[in-house]
C-alpha cells in the first residue's frame, strides 16, 4: 500500500493506482473529458492535469495516468492547475462551443466566452471532439481496430480506415456507446422488413432467458457476444467479483437412455407478410400478436407501455381476428385462442391507454370455462366489436385529419355496411400452424402427421395423446391449436400413460413380428431403408440385418420386399399360410 | 596490393544530387585511359561533412583535398596531379579572405577544429566495405566487451564515460541502459532510432551512409549488456541510400558472424530488423516510434513510466539515436575515461557533456555541412572558425540550435559553450544537432513562424494544448506577418507558449513554442515593430514593406532606363525614358524584380 496526500487528505492505495482513482476514494473531483475506465489512460484532454509535489519539487502531471508513489502530495485545485485547466477548456470550447458535454464541463470550470477564435470552430451540436474513446474502446476492449485517426496536428479526424465500412466491424456498437458526444449513431437497418426493435431475441448479450424460471442465471449469447467474435473485451468477466464468468462454455449434446418420449414441440405462428392486404411488415405499426405481447410485457422493448413507433400512445387501435386461419387461402382450421387473447389485449390497452378498440371477427368462439363472461365484460368496458372480416389495412398519405393513420377496410355483415376504420395501430391475431420442423422431427419418431399439418394422434377420441409409435407421446400445440387448459390437460393425461409403463416395469408387445433367418440372409439391406419403423439394423460383423423386435409393428413390407425370402413374419410364414388355405380348401 | 594514391571520392548524399557517381565513372574511366588503374583507386566514401563544396574528392594518402569537381575537370586533374604528380591548385578550397588556396585537408580550418569520434571514419573507408571498417580497429569494442567485460562492466563504462542521448533529450545513456539491465523480463528490445525528422539536419544519415558497421557495432556492445536478442532500426523512408547501406552493413555482418546464432562462438544470439517510418515527425518521439512499429499509428505515449521499463510489446526497451550508438564502441575500446575527458564537466561531477557532438550546420554561413566538434565548444568558434562566418558580408543576426523546436539565440550569446544544460538555460535545446544560422536579411517573427508552422503540421494532434494551442499561436503569427497583430496578441503569444509546455503530453509539445519564446526574449523590438509601427526590419514579410523609386537616383544615374517598368509583372511601375519612374503601390505585388534588376540602386524597401 502507498500512502499520499491528496489536496491535504491522506490517502493509503495499492501500488499502480492512478492519481485519478486514488482522488476518487478521497471524493476529490478530477475534470476530465477522455477517460474511461474500461481502457488504458489515453491523456489527451489535459484537464485532469494535477500538480505532484515530492519534497521540494513540483510538476504538473495527468492524474488519469500518473501512477501514485510513497510519499508525494497531490495538488489538484492549486492556482496553476486552474489556470491551465480553464486556458485549455478555452481552447475546447472556442472549437466545439455547441457540444453538450464540452458546456458542461465549461460552466464546471468557470469558464465563459473563449478569448480565442478558432478557425476550425465547429459549430454542430453532436460535433467529434477528438477524445478518442471509441478508437480506444474499438481497439483495447473489442479488439476489432476498426477505427483510427487519420491525419496530423489541427486535421486530426477519426475516420474508418480508407473511408469505408470495414467487415472487421462486428457492429458491436461500442463506439457509439462511449462517444460522449453522440457524434456516432447506431443506425438500425429495416431489412427485409423485420423490425428489429420488437423481435423476441435478447436486447443485449448477456441476459436471463427466462425471468420466472429456475435457476434464474444469465447466460452469454455467444452470437452476439463481442468477445467470441473479435477474443477481447471480456467487461463482464472483469466487473463480475465472484468470477463466474466462464467463457469455456459449450452447447453440448447430451444422450440420454429413455423408454418413452412426450413430444410438445409447439407452434409457429403464420408469418402475416403474406396476406399483403394488411401490410405487416410494409406498414408502420402493423404488429403481430406475438409482437404486441412482447409490447406488453415489463421486460419488454417498452417495459410494457403502449406505443406506437414515433413513441406517441395511440389513439385508437384495431385488432384484427383469423388472420390466416380461417381461410382456405391459407389454413382452413381454427386456431382456438385467437378470439379470447384478442379479448385480453383489449382488456389490457383499456387498462393501460384511453386509445379506442376495434375487434374484426368472424365468429367470437369464447367457449371455454368463463370465457363467455369475460367477452361479455370486455364489452361493457366500451371495445367495439364488428363481425366481418378486414378486407384491406392501408396508410394515409394525403393531409388531413387523419394524416399518417392507417385505415381498416371491413364489411360489417350484420349491419351491412362498408366501414372505413381510421386506427393508430393494427395488431394481427397470426393463425397457430405447424413447426417449420415438423417433417423431419415426424421421420425421427415414425410417427404421421394430419391434414392440418399437427402430429396426429392414434386415435382423435379415444386415445388422443399417444402415436402409432408405441412410447411415444404427444401433447400440446405441436398436436393442434390449443390453449392453455387443455395443454395442460392433454400434457397431464400423456404423464399418466407414461407412469403407468414405468410402474409396470415391463412392456408387453403384440406378438406379430417379423423374423430374419440368419442362414438365408445375404446382408443386402434392402429391407433396412423400407422399414417405416426403422426396426432394422444392420450388424456390420455378421454382415446380416437383424429385426428390433420392440421396434417392429409386423406391417410385412419387409417379408415381401426380401430377394432372398430371409424374412417371415411370425406365425404368417409361406408353411402356415398354405396350411391354414390348405384347411380352408379342405372344408 | 597497395595502391600509390587512393582517391577518396565523396558519395554522401549532397555530393550524389551534386553529381558524385558520374564523377566516378569519369575518373574510373580517364584512369584506365592513362592505364593507371593498378596504381590508383577512386574508392567511394560517406559524407565528407564539408558539403557546401561538393562534389569533393580526398587524395590519399597526402590528404590533397579537391573541391566543386566537375566532369569536365577530371582529365586534366588525372593527367597533372595522378599521372605527373603536381598538385592542382585551382581545385583547392580557397578561403575567401586569404585567396591562398589550401591543399591539405586537415589545414582547412572547416576541418581543424573538428574533432571526430562518431565520424571517425567518415571519408577514409569504403562504406560498403567491411574489411576497411575492420582495418580501422572496426569490431574491436565488441570483442573486448564480449570477451573481457562482463554486461555490469560494460554499462558501468558507459556510465561512467557521461553519454548522453545524442537524439534530443540528453538523457544519460548509461542510466536508461542501467533502468533496462535491472528490470526483469523474458525479453528485451534495443530500437536504433534513424528518424531524423529535423529540416535540414542529416547527422544521423550520414553516420549511417558513411560507416554503418559503427552502428551496428555499438548495438552488438548494447545486446551483449543487456541480454537483447532482437533490434530494431527505424529508418525514414526519405534515406534510400542509408538504407542501402545499412542493408549491405548487416549481410556482410552476419557473413562473419557477427550477426545471427552463435555470434564469434560466444553463445550471443542477435537480429536487427529494418523498420522503415513513412514520414511522421513525431515518430522520432520514442513512444511514438514504438507505437509505429507495433503497428498502430504514430501517436506519443505519456512517459511516466519508461521504454526501458515498459515499451515494445509492454518490455524494457532501450531506444538510442544512431549518433548514440556510433560513440559506444570507441568508448569501450579507449575506455571511459577518454571519453569524459572530452567536453564539460557540470558542478559536483555529474550533469555535464562529454564527448562530441555531430552538428549539421547550415544557413547563412560559408562552410554548410557535417561538423563534429566537442562538448564545450562555443557557438562563435562553430560559425565563425569552422563555418568561415557570414556568407556576402552579412551581419549575423541569430543561431537556431537543436531542430525546429529548438530557440534562436542571439550574438550576446554566441560565446556560450555547447553543452545540453547549458542551452536549456537559455531557452534553447541541444536537440539532435541542427544549427540553423540567420543574417540580417531574416526576419525573427518569420522564423518562429516557419518552424511554428512545422511543429503545429506534425504535431500528432493527440493532446489538446499542442494540437489547438500550436494552431492558435501560428494564427497570432501570421496575423502579425501580415502587418494585422496587436500588442494584446504578444501577451496571448506568451500565454499559449506557457500552456503548451506545461500541459503537453510529449517532448514535441513541451518545446515547440521555443522558437516564439526565445525569439520574443531576444529580437522583442522586431515583434514590437511588425505590431506597433506594421513595419518588417528586415524587409520579408510582404504585407509590411514598400518598394519605393528614389527619383533622384532614377534620373541622375540611371536616366530612367526603364528596365524596371519592363520586368514588373503587374505592370506596376510607371515612366518614361529618361525621366523619373514610380511604382504604384495598388498594383504593386512586392515581388521584389524591380529591386533585383535596378542596376543604379535607385529602388528602396522600407
Amino acid at each position: 500500500m502507498i500512502t499520499l496526500k491528496i489536496d491535504g487528505i491522506e490517502v493509503q492505495v495499492p501500488e499502480e493506482t492512478t492519481v485519478l482513482k486514488a482522488a476518487e476514494k478521497v471524493g476529490v473531483w478530477i475534470p476530465t473529458m477522455c477517460h474511461n475506465d474500461l481502457f488504458e489512460p489515453y491523456a489527451v484532454c489535459r484537464l485532469c492535469s494535477v500538480e505532484v509535489v515530492r519534497g521540494k519539487r513540483s510538476r504538473v502531471v495527468t492524474a488519469c495516468n500518473y501512477p501514485v508513489s510513497e510519499g508525494i502530495e497531490v495538488l489538484t485545485d492549486s492556482e496553476n492547475i486552474r489556470w491551465i485547466r480553464k486556458f485549455l477548456m478555452e481552447l475546447i470550447l472556442s472549437r466545439w462551443p455547441n457540444v453538450k458535454v464540452v458546456k458542461e464541463m465549461a460552466e464546471k470550470l468557470n469558464v465563459g466566452k473563449p478569448r480565442y477564435e478558432s478557425l476550425e470552430k465547429d459549430e454542430a451540436e453532436d460535433a467529434c471532439i477528438l477524445c478518442g474513446q471509441c478508437v480506444n474502446v474499438c481497439r483495447e476492449v473489442v479488439q476489432a481496430n476498426v477505427i483510427g485517426f487519420s491525419y496530423r496536428g489541427i486535421k486530426r479526424e477519426v475516420v474508418l480506415p480508407l473511408g469505408e465500412q470495414s467487415d472487421k466491424c462486428i457492429v458491436c456498437g461500442a463506439c457509439a456507446l462511449v462517444c460522449p458526444t453522440g457524434h456516432i449513431k447506431m443506425v438500425i437497418e429495416d431489412y427485409k422488413g423485420k423490425k428489429p426493435e420488437f423481435t423476441l431475441g435478447p436486447k443485449t448479450s448477456i441476459y436471463v432467458p427466462t425471468m420466472q424460471g429456475i435457476p434464474r442465471v444469465p447466460v452469454i449469447d455467444a452470437e452476439s457476444c463481442i468477445h467470441f467474435k473479435t477474443g477481447g473485451c471480456e467487461v463482464c468477466a472483469k466487473v463480475c467479483e465472484p468470477h463466474a464468468v466462464n467463457y469455456d462454455m459449450k452447447d453440448e449434446i447430451v444422450e440420454i437412455d429413455v423408454g418413452q418420449i412426450l413430444l410438445s414441440t409447439g407452434y409457429d405462428i403464420f408469418d402475416a407478410s403474406k396476406m399483403t392486404q394488411f401490410g405487416y411488415g410494409r406498414l408502420n405499426d402493423v404488429y403481430s400478436s406475438l409482437e404486441f405481447e412482447m409490447m406488453l410485457s415489463s421486460m419488454g422493448p417498452t417495459s410494457g407501455k403502449v406505443l406506437t413507433k414515433d413513441g406517441k400512445e395511440p389513439r385508437s387501435i384495431g385488432i384484427v381476428h383469423c388472420v390466416g386461419s380461417r381461410d382456405t387461402n391459407h389454413h382452413p382450421y381454427c386456431s382456438r385462442v385467437c378470439c379470447m387473447y384478442a379479448l385480453k389485449f383489449a382488456h389490457l390497452v383499456c387498462d393501460r391507454t384511453d386509445a379506442e378498440i376495434y375487434q374484426f371477427y368472424i365468429d367470437m368462439r369464447a367457449f371455454g370455462k368463463g370465457y363467455e363472461e369475460f367477452y361479455v365484460r370486455i364489452l361493457d368496458e366500451g371495445v367495439k366489436v364488428i363481425r366481418g372480416k378486414v378486407a384491406e389495412v392501408s396508410e394515409v398519405t394525403s393531409s388531413g385529419e387523419y394524416k399518417n393513420q392507417l385505415i381498416i377496410r371491413c364489411e360489417d355483415t350484420l349491419a351491412g355496411k362498408i366501414l372505413e376504420v381510421p386506427v393508430d395501430m393494427v395488431i394481427l391475431c397470426n393463425a397457430i400452424e405447424p413447426r417449420k420442423d415438423i417433417d423431419a422431427v415426424r421421420r425421427l419418431f415414425s410417427i404421421s402427421k394430419s391434414p392440418d399439418g399437427f402430429f396426429l394422434e392414434r386415435h382423435p377420441k379415444l386415445d388422443p395423446t399417444s402415436t402409432m409409435s408405441d412410447g411415444i407421446y404427444i401433447a400440446g400445440c405441436a398436436q393442434g391449436p390449443k390453449d392453455i387448459p387443455d395443454t395442460v390437460a392433454q400434457a397431464s393425461s400423456a404423464a399418466a400413460r407414461i407412469l403407468s409403463y414405468i410402474s409396470k416395469g415391463e412392456v408387453e408387445i403384440d406378438p406379430v413380428r417379423a423374423w430374419i433367418d440368419d442362414k438365408y440372409c445375404a446382408g443386402c439391406r434392402i429391407c433396412n431403408n423400407l422399414c417405416p419403423y426403422t426396426a432394422i439394423d444392420f450388424i456390420e460383423e455378421k454382415k446380416i440385418s437383424q429385426i428390433n423386435d420392440v421396434l417392429c409393428k409386423g406391417c410385412g413390407t419387409c417379408v415381401a420386399a426380401c430377394p432372398a425370402s430371409a424374412i417371415t413374419g411370425k406365425g404368417f410364414s409361406d408353411a402356415q399360410i398354405v396350411a391354414e388355405l390348405e384347411g380352408l380348401l379342405a372344408i | 596490393m597497395p595502391f600509390r594514391l587512393n582517391i577518396m571520392l565523396c558519395t554522401g548524399t549532397g555530393c550524389v544530387s551534386n553529381g558524385a557517381f558520374p564523377l566516378l565513372e569519369a575518373f574510373e574511366k580517364e584512369i584506365k585511359k592513362h592505364e593507371l588503374h593498378g596504381e590508383v583507386a577512386v574508392i567511394p566514401t560517406g559524407c565528407n561533412g564539408f558539403c557546401a563544396v561538393g562534389p569533393l574528392v580526398v587524395v590519399q594518402p597526402d590528404e590533397i583535398f579537391y573541391q566543386r569537381l566537375r566532369i569536365e575537370d577530371v582529365p586534366f586533374l588525372v593527367q597533372e596531379h595522378f599521372l605527373k604528380g603536381r598538385p592542382v591548385k585551382k581545385f583547392m578550397y580557397t578561403p575567401p579572405e586569404t585567396k591562398e588556396p589550401i591543399p591539405v585537408m586537415s589545414d582547412i580550418p572547416f576541418f581543424g577544429k573538428q574533432m571526430l569520434i562518431a565520424l571517425r571514419n567518415r571519408g577514409l573507408i569504403d562504406p560498403e566495405n567491411i574489411d576497411e571498417y575492420i582495418a580501422r580497429d572496426g569490431y574491436k569494442g565488441f570483442t573486448k566487451a564480449i570477451t573481457t567485460m562482463t554486461p555490469k562492466q560494460v554499462i558501468d563504462e558507459v556510465k561512467a564515460s557521461g553519454l548522453r542521448g545524442r537524439g534530443g533529450g540528453g538523457f544519460p545513456t548509461g542510466l536508461k541502459w542501467e533502468v533496462a539491465f535491472n528490470t526483469q523480463s523474458d525479453e528485451k528490445f534495443i530500437i536504433i532510432n534513424c528518424d531524423e525528422g529535423d529540416p535540414g539536419a542529416f547527422m544521423d544519415r550520414s553516420i549511417v551512409e558513411s560507416d554503418p558497421h559503427s552502428v551496428i557495432e555499438g548495438v552488438l556492445i548494447g545486446a551483449y549488456a543487456l541480454g537483447v536478442k532482437q533490434v530494431y532500426i527505424y529508418v525514414r523512408m526519405e534515406y534510400p541510400l542509408a538504407l542501402k547501406r545499412f542493408y549491405r552493413a548487416l549481410e556482410h555482418a552476419t557473413e562473419y558472424g557477427l550477426l545471427g546464432k552463435n555470434i564469434l562462438g560466444k553463445g550471443m544470439d542477435l537480429e536487427i530488423e529494418v523498420h522503415r517510418g513513412a514520414g511522421a515527425f513525431i515518430c522520432g518521439e520514442e513512444t511514438a516510434l514504438i507505437r509505429s512499429i507495433q503497428g498502430f499509428v504514430g501517436e506519443a505515449q505519456a512517459k511516466y513510466i519508461y521504454p526501458a521499463e515498459k515499451g515494445l510489446n509492454g518490455k524494457p526497451t532501450i531506444i538510442n539515436n544512431v549518433e548514440t550508438w556510433a560513440n559506444i564502441p570507441q568508448i569501450i575500446l579507449r575506455g571511459a575515461k577518454w571519453f569524459a575527458s572530452i567536453g564539460t564537466r557540470g558542478k559536483n561531477g555529474d550533469g555535464g557533456s562529454t564527448g562530441t557532438k555531430v552538428f549539421s550546420l547550415v544557413g547563412k554561413v560559408h562552410n554548410t555541412g557535417l561538423v563534429e566538434v566537442p562538448m564545450g565548444i562555443t557557438l562563435r568558434e562553430i560559425i565563425y572558425d569552422i563555418g568561415g562566418g557570414i556568407k556576402n558580408n552579412k551581419k549575423f543576426k541569430s543561431v537556431q540550435t537543436g531542430g525546429p523546436s529548438g530557440g534562436f539565440l542571439p550574438e550576446s550569446l554566441l560565446d556560450l559553450p555547447v553543452d545540453f544544460d547549458e542551452l536549456l538555460k537559455v531557452g534553447s535545446m541541444m536537440g539532435s544537432g541542427g544549427m540553423v544560422v540567420t543574417d540580417e536579411d531574416n526576419c525573427m517573427v518569420d522564423m518562429a513562424r516557419y518552424f511554428l508552422d512545422f511543429v503545429q503540421s506534425e504535431s500528432c494532434g493527440k493532446c489538446i494544448p499542442c494540437r489547438e494551442g500550436t494552431k492558435r499561436m501560428l494564427d497570432i503569427l501570421e496575423r502579425i506577418t501580415f502587418g494585422q497583430g496587436t500588442e494584446e496578441d504578444l501577451v496571448k503569444l506568451e500565454e499559449l507558449s506557457k500552456l503548451i509546455v506545461e500541459s503537453s503530453l510529449c517532448a514535441l509539445g513541451g518545446t515547440a513554442p521555443n522558437p516564439v519564446l526565445t525569439t520574443m526574449k531576444y529580437f522583442r523590438e522586431e515583434y514590437e515593430a511588425h505590431v506597433k509601427n506594421k513595419k518588417c526590419p528586415a524587409h520579408t514579410c510582404k504585407p509590411l514593406i514598400t518598394y519605393t523609386i528614389d527619383g533622384k537616383i532614377c534620373v541622375e544615374k540611371g536616366h530612367g532606363c526603364g528596365v524596371c517598368r519592363k520586368n514588373c509583372p503587374q505592370s506596376a511601375i510607371a515612366g518614361e525614358l529618361k525621366k523619373e519612374h514610380r511604382i504604384d503601390p495598388a498594383k504593386c505585388d512586392k515581388c521584389g524584380i524591380c529591386y533585383d534588376v535596378c542596376k543604379f540602386d535607385a529602388i528602396y524597401v522600407d
